[in-house]
C-alpha cells in the first residue's frame, strides 16, 4: 500500500509540486525529491540541527516534520542564501563570515548553523554573544568548539548592520556607505551600480543539485 | 529508520478529530511532532492512521480571561515564550519556556503535546502542577476537565481517555499577591532536565503564604507535587529558613533514579536547591506584585 499525496512547497522562491508518502520526512523530500542536498541529516533524534531550514521564516528541524505537514509553506534552505539581495550575487555575509572566521571544519553542521544564524539575524540584527549562543543551541558541532561559529555570525551581523557588501573577489569587504555616490561598480549584477539582471527570478534556483553548502 | 506506512487524516475541527478517534482503531494523534515523529521513525509507535491536528485552527490560542490563562492545544512552546501576558504575569511559564529543548523545537512543539506525552522529564507538567492547573479534554461525550494532579499516571501514560483529544491547558489567573518560578538543572543547553522545580506562592494581605504549589521534574515516575513542602509553607511568612526546610522536604519526597548524569543522592540535593531557588524567586515576584498594588 503506497498511498501518496501531492504537495506544493515553495523552496528558495521556486514552487515545486511533488508526490510524497505521508511517512516521508520533510528533510528527505528536500534532499531526495528536490535534490537540494545542502540540508544535512546528522541524527535520528532531533538533537543535532543539521537539518535546520526556515519554514515561513521560522527555523525548524526538517527531520521532525512530515513533508505533508509543510504543504503550502515557504521554505528556505542554505542553497537560497546566495540568491538573497544581501549576497550581492556572491556569498551571503553569513557564508562569508564562516569563511573569514573559520566557522567550519568538516562543514557537516554548517548549513544548519547558517540557517539558525539567518533566523536570528532576521529577528535581531544586533545580537549579543549570548543571543547567538542561544540561537544555535539546537545545533551541534563536533569540530569547532562553537567559538568561531559565534564569531562568524557576529561577522555577518556586523557586515549587514554597517551596510557592507562583500566584494566581488569574496575577500575584501567594501563599505557601501563610502560609495554612496554610486560611482563604484564591483561588476556584480544588481550590486554597486553594476548591470541589472533581467528575468533572473527562479531560473537556476532549486534546480542545481550541487549545493553551495556542501561544496566546501 | 523510516516510519512504517500510515494513512493520514487532517481534521479541521475538534468534533471531526473526536469522531475520527472514535471510528478508527489503530491511530495516533500528531501535534507538533517533536516527540511523535521520532517515535514513528523508531517504530516505537506503528499506528495504521495518524490524525494530524495541526489544521484545527480553533485550538491555536493563548489567552487570558477573568479566571484562567488558557493555552490551546496548538500553542507552541515559542508562543508561550514570546507572549507579553506570560512575561508580565506568569513567572514560572516565562522561566520554563526558554528552557524547553531548543529554538527550532520550540517553534513546532506544543505545550499540550508535551503534557500529553507525559514524559517525567518534561518541564510543563511541573509548572501545571504548581499552578493547580487543569487539562481540558474533548471526547465522544463532550468536554471534561481533569485537575493536573489527577492527570499523570505513569511515564507516558495519563488519565486521558483513548477517544479524547486534549484541547486546552489552563491555570488560574494570578491572585493579587502571587508569584511563581521554575528552575531546571540540565547537563547542557537544550537538554531535558536532570531535575527541575516549579513553585507558586499566593500570599494573603498580611504577607503570609496562603497557598503553595510545588511541581518537580525528572525525579519520579511522573511530574509530581511536593505536597509535604507545600503543607509546611502554608500559613507561614516567606523566608530563607522556611524555604530551606521546604527544599529538604521536597528532596525527601522526591524519588530520583541514579543514571549517567548523577546518582540519586545528588539529584535529591539538587531538588532541594532548585526548590529553594524557585521559592525565593516566587516570593520576590509575589512581593513585587504586592508593592505595585499598594503603591
Ligand atoms: C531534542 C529534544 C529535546 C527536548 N527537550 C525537552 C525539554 O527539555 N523539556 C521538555 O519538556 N520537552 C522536551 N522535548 C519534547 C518537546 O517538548 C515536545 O514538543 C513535546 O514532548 C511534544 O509536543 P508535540 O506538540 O511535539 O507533540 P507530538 O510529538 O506531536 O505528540 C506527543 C504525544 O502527545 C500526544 N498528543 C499530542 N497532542 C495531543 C492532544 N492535543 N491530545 C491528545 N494527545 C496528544 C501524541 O499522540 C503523542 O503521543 C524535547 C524534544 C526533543 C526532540
Ligand atoms: S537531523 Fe534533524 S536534528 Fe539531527
Ligand atoms: S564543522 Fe564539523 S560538525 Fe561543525
Amino acid at each position: 500500500m503506497t498511498d501518496t499525496r501531492e504537495i506544493t512547497l515553495t523552496v528558495n522562491g521556486t514552487e515545486h509540486t511533488i508526490e510524497v508518502e505521508p511517512r516521508q520526512l520533510l528533510v528527505h523530500a528536500i534532499r531526495e525529491e528536490l535534490d537540494l542536498t545542502g540540508t544535512h541529516i546528522g541524527c535520528d533524534t532531533g538533537n543535532c540541527g543539521a537539518c535546520t531550514v526556515l519554514r515561513d521564516g521560522e527555523p525548524i528541524k526538517s527531520c521532525l516534520m512530515f513533508a505533508t505537514q509543510a504543504d503550502g509553506s515557504d521554505l528556505m534552505t542554505v542553497e537560497g542564501m546566495e540568491d538573497l539581495p544581501e549576497a550581492g550575487g556572491e556569498l551571503h555575509p553569513l557564508q562569508e563570515g564562516f569563511r573569514e572566521e573559520h566557522g567550519l571544519q568538516c562543514g557537516y553542521c554548517t548549513p544548519g548553523m547558517i540557517m539558525a544564524g539567518k533566523a536570528l539575524l532576521d529577528e535581531n540584527p544586533n545580537p549579543s554573544e549570548a543571543d547567538i549562543r542561544e540561537a544555535i543551541s539546537g545545533n551541534l558541532c563536533r569540530c569547532t568548539g562553537y567559538q568561531n561559529i559565534v564569531r562568524s555570525i557576529e561577522y555577518a551581523a556586523e557586515e549587514l548592520e554597517h551596510g557592507e557588501i562583500a566584494a566581488a573577489d569574496g575577500g575584501v569587504a567594501i563599505d557601501a556607505d563610502a560609495n554612496a555616490d554610486g560611482e563604484f561598480d564591483c561588476g556584480v549584477e544588481n550590486c554597486c551600480g553594476g548591470p541589472a539582471a533581467e528575468g533572473d527570478g527562479d531560473g537556476d534556483r532549486g534546480s542545481d543539485p550541487a549545493s553551495r553548502g556542501e561544496r566546501r | 529508520m523510516k516510519a512504517a506506512q500510515f494513512e493520514q487524516h487532517e481534521p479541521e475541527t475538534v468534533e471531526e478529530a473526536v469522531s475520527l478517534l472514535e471510528s478508527l482503531d489503530d491511530r495516533a494523534i500528531l501535534a507538533g511532532g517533536q516527540s511523535m515523529v521520532p517515535m514513528l521513525r523508531f517504530r516505537l509507535a506503528v499506528p495504521e492512521t495518524v490524525i494530524d491536528i495541526n489544521q484545527i485552527d480553533a485550538l491555536d490560542y493563548l489567552e487570558e480571561d477573568n479566571d484562567w490563562l488558557r493555552i490551546g492545544a496548538l500553542a507552541r512552546h515559542a508562543d508561550v515564550e514570546h507572549a507579553d501576558v506570560i512575561q508580565e504575569k506568569y513567572g514560572s511559564f516565562a522561566d520554563a519556556a526558554p528552557l524547553v529543548a531548543d529554538p527550532q523545537i520550540r517553534n513546532r512543539g506544543t505545550v499540550a503535546g508535551a503534557v500529553a506525552q507525559a514524559d517525567p522529564k518534561g518541564d510543563w507538567g511541573s509548572v501545571l502542577l504548581a499552578h493547580e492547573g487543569e487539562v481540558v479534554a474533548h471526547g465522544p461525550d463532550g468536554e471534561r476537565t481533569i485537575p493536573a494532579d489527577e492527570f499523570f499516571l505513569l511515564p507516558y501514560d495519563t488519565t486521558l481517555d483513548e477517544n479524547e483529544l486534549l484541547t486546552e491547558l489552563r491555570v488560574p489567573t494570578p491572585a493579587a499577591h502571587e508569584g511563581s518560578a521554575y528552575h531546571k538543572l540540565k547537563r547542557k543547553v537544550g537538554d531535558y532536565a536532570m531535575a527541575g522545580s516549579a513553585a507558586r506562592l499566593v500570599l494573603d494581605d498580611d504577607g503570609r503564604i496562603e497557598r503553595a504549589g510545588i511541581g518537580l521534574t525528572a525525579v519520579d515516575i511522573t511530574n509530581v507535587r511536593a505536597t509535604d513542602a507545600e503543607d509546611h509553607l502554608e500559613g507561614e511568612r516567606p523566608g530563607s529558613d522556611l524555604f530551606k526546610r521546604a527544599g529538604e522536604l521536597a528532596a525527601e519526597q522526591s524519588n530520583p533514579e541514579s543514571d549517567e548524569h548523577g546518582d540519586a543522592g545528588y539529584k535529591e540535593r539538587m531538588v532541594n536547591v532548585l526548590t529553594q531557588r524557585a521559592l525565593g524567586d516566587a516570593a520576590e515576584r509575589a512581593g513585587l506584585v504586592k508593592r505595585r498594588v499598594t503603591q
